[in-house]
């Protein structure tokens, strides 16, 4: 009984030290260290490299044990119960233990984002040299030797693929704003809805203009040259996507 | 006391009139109604005289400073619908309650749970029956609150919180032969985990029945996975609110995305019930039949999207329909008794199909799943829609949904055989926001407007009222009447931000409300002039 006394108490100051009984297990990242030594040792035959269950034994990252445990206040009774188990771990081992599976079920709670940068280099070059200049006709408004000149050096190939399919806006957007019987206001389109549009003219002056779907008396140009890019989505194929992509990266 | 027992009565005996039910003083449930049309008939507000609708009152929500568990910092967006019973509004954010008069936006009380963690992402607002106001909580439980005081009356839990549940969406009364049901579902999905629906006592919150988003070991339908493991482990979570039919007591609501969710090569084949349709029955939690509007997602498109209830007329014979404006961009209806297709079309262009099946389902094309260097898709993983709420007007016939077409590449990260998580994601790319008008006797999209200025990220539910208007939220915090038959802009005001939950209207003292939702914040409107 005492033992026992002796035993919660000291869990309890230990997860004081964490964050709550209800909050997830803190990953101690040298327990990480010494706890997959342990799964190394005693546990992989079974729960395989990255404890994800074989034909032998159960995934660990989804268990509700493992989850439910704190620093091994279910893990360390289960494995002196479960046969063909190290039952005579220590409780430091135990809690090492937890240490390396909360860490697997917090990295696969995290899975949604890349250990390392997918390679979009997948394309082939000569290929993406024939769209650029021929279906594409990306060469209409763009050169090799002029405003994509070292494009290949200037991103990594990731968001080279993500700008080329979706470009940012390199100058701000201009709109010309006509009233009926009125001379055109161009400026730097600043806001636009269904009701007004806001621009800067040329001297600096922030001007809004109303506009309503009854009142025709307002005309509203705004010339996007992005339009076009944004048609051509319906139009890439992968492959397409995928030669373009690699021809723009030869362009160191 | 007595008064509110009887306008529960009334309540009650004007759900048991399914398609002509009303709530003039009231909008007592997540949608207004069982249907799901988010339909008034209330017309006092109208075409004639909306440049007269004046502000009565604004309410901005303050949680206070209270310590957040689990889920970073205080989320004051109002994403709930707010309900209204008996003059009291009930809005929402995650762990608050807050009940507010109707008629002036004066705060009546504000009830805070002491959190353990969870996803703070959202809620979905309350439910009402009689005394008692229901509410979620991130850490997973269902609390009951009185409406007089907002004390608490009990709490159970509905979810576990250690395998990364969390619990966000309204519950649903369901009242059926002197049987009460509260409706929950649960959400999240960072691990492999089975979404499920449960009913419980209202007065007890004791569970009255489980149902979970997978078929049993052994069924044809289990066929669907490669393995039991796979498919006790595979998601489709119920974190929007259900509809519900009276007349053939069935409960309806969709399951969200299957887990793993991006990388799909774990679970081949279509993965039942997940991202299905559903229909229930409330007393017992059996299966009366789904409809899977995306068999194997890989892009995180959830069909949870409301399935919309209403009556009527496919060539030429009166029909029990369901409509679904569903996140993978394609529009369904059904019959709701039986579950069979009557119709599917796009409702924005997407890319990811090969057209659909017998059943009417469409068939995903493997070239567009996720991959190591990536695919171009449209819609992108926020969805040709999303949880807000989309409205069928029975005048028009015209289904409405304030939509996306977006595109984005997908990009495969985990290509382990047993991938788990996520293993994947998008990356987005452009989006333009559209309100769609969709006739649901041809799928064709009978007018559509496209919103100026910042595209995308419309979070605006929408509403139709009697008085020929159509409420919509615009991506530049404009709250918008249209008219619903050709989708000219009427009136708007421009309010601090976006709009981030579906408009409501009620009738108190004879004047007609709108209340919407923007932020922290809640507008309501009301026509004075007579």
């Amino acid at each position: 009984m005492r033992r026992v006394i002796v035993f919660q108490a000291l869990a309890c100051a230990v997860l004081f030290g964490q964050a709550g009984p209800y909050q997830r297990q803190e990953v101690d990242k040298s327990g990480v260290d010494r706890g997959k030594r342990v799964y190394t040792q005693f546990c992989i035959n079974c729960h395989g490299a990255l404890a994800k269950g074989t034909e032998q034994g159960p995934d660990l990252i989804r268990s509700p044990l493992v989850l439910r445990d704190r620093l091994g206040d279910q893990l360390g009774p289960a494995l002196k119960k479960l046969p063909n188990h190290k039952a005579d771990l220590t409780q430091a081992q135990v809690a090492d233990l937890t240490h390396f599976l909360k860490d697997q079920v917090e990295a696969t709670a995290k899975n949604r984002n890349p250990e390392h940068p997918p390679n979009v280099l997948t394309g082939n070059l000569e290929a993406g040299r024939a769209y650029f200049n021929g279906a594409g006709k990306c060469n209409t408004c763009h050169s090799p030797a002029g405003d994509l000149a070292g494009v290949g050096r200037k991103y990594n190939p990731l968001d080279l693929q993500q700008r080329f399919l979706f470009p940012r806006r390199s100058k701000p957007l201009q709109v010309t704003v006509t009233l009926a019987g009125g001379q055109p206001i161009t400026g730097v389109l600043e806001r636009i809805d269904d009701f007004s549009v806001a621009l800067r003219d040329a001297s600096g002056e922030h001007r809004t203009f109303s506009r309503d779907s009854r009142d025709k008396n307002v005309k509203v140009d705004i010339n996007d040259p992005l339009a076009t890019h944004n048609q051509m989505l319906d139009v890439y194929t992968d492959q397409d996507m995928h030669n373009v992509v690699r021809y723009l990266e030869s362009l160191q | 006391m007595k008064r509110a027992m009887k306008r529960l009565a009334v309540f009650l005996v004007a759900v048991a009139a399914f398609g002509q039910a009303t709530f003039p003083e009231a909008w007592p449930s997540y949608n207004g109604d069982y249907t799901g049309r988010r339909y008034s008939t209330l017309a006092k507000i109208n075409q004639s005289n909306i440049n007269s609708l004046s502000l009565a009152w604004v309410y901005r929500v303050n949680p206070g400073r209270a310590p957040q568990a689990g889920g970073g910092n205080v989320n004051t967006t109002i994403k709930g619908t707010p309900v209204v019973v008996n003059g009291v509004l009930y809005t929402t954010i995650p762990d608050h309650v807050w009940a507010i008069d109707a008629r002036t936006g004066r705060e009546i009380w504000h009830y805070a749970w002491a959190s353990k963690g969870g996803w703070h992402i959202g809620n979905r607002g309350v439910a009402v029956l009689r005394e008692t106001v229901y509410v979620e909580t991130p850490d997973c439980n269902l609390v009951a609150l009185n409406t007089k005081d907002g004390k608490e009356k009990w709490h159970t839990q509905i979810c576990d919180l250690e395998q990364f549940y969390y619990a966000s969406v309204a519950p649903i009364i369901v009242s059926h032969n002197g049987a009460n049901h509260v409706i929950t579902g649960v959400s999240g999905d960072d691990l492999d985990i089975p979404g499920y629906i449960e009913s419980h006592d209202p007065d007890t919150g004791k569970l009255q029945w489980r149902w979970y988003a997978h078929p049993e070991p052994g069924t044809p339908e289990a066929k669907t996975w490669p393995s039991v493991e796979a498919m006790l482990h595979g998601g489709g979570m119920t974190w929007v609110p259900s509809t519900y039919d009276p007349g053939l007591n069935l409960l309806y609501f969709g399951t969200g995305n299957p887990q793993p969710v991006i990388a799909g090569q774990g679970r081949e084949g279509s993965n039942l019930y997940t991202e299905c349709i559903i229909a229930l029955n409330p007393d017992t939690g059996k299966l009366a039949w789904y409809f899977q509007p995306s068999p194997h997602d890989t892009h995180d498109w959830d069909a949870v999207q409301t399935p919309v209830l209403f009556d009527g007329e496919i060539n030429g014979q009166p029909r029990k329909l369901l409509a679904q404006a569903s996140r993978n961009g394609w529009f369904f209806v059904l019959d709701r008794v039986t579950g069979k297709n009557i119709l599917s079309s796009e409702f924005v262009k997407t890319n990811w199909t090969l057209g659909v099946d017998a059943k009417g389902q469409p068939i995903p094309n493997p070239a567009k799943q996720p991959k190591l260097d990536g695919a171009l898709v449209t819609p992108n993983q926020g969805g040709a829609m999303n949880w807000p709420s989309p409205s069928f007007n029975p005048e028009t016939g015209l289904f409405y949904a304030n939509a996306a077409r977006a595109w984005s590449v997908y990009y495969l990260y985990d290509d382990d055989d047993k991938p788990e998580g996520w293993g994947g994601n998008d990356r987005s790319g452009v989006s333009d926001a559209l309100l769609q008008a969709i006739d649901y006797r041809t799928g064709k999209v009978r007018w559509s407007h496209k919103w100026p200025g910042n595209g995308g990220g419309v979070r605006s539910g929408l509403l139709n009222t009697a008085g020929k208007l159509l409420f919509a939220g615009d991506p530049s915090s404009n709250l918008v009447a249209l008219d619903p038959v050709t989708g000219e802009l009427l009136w708007h005001t421009a309010l601090h931000t976006n709009i981030t939950n579906g408009p409501i209207t009620y009738e108190l003292d004879g004047v007609q409300y709108l209340v919407v939702g923007a932020g922290d914040t809640l507008y309501g409107f009301a026509m004075r002039a007579r």
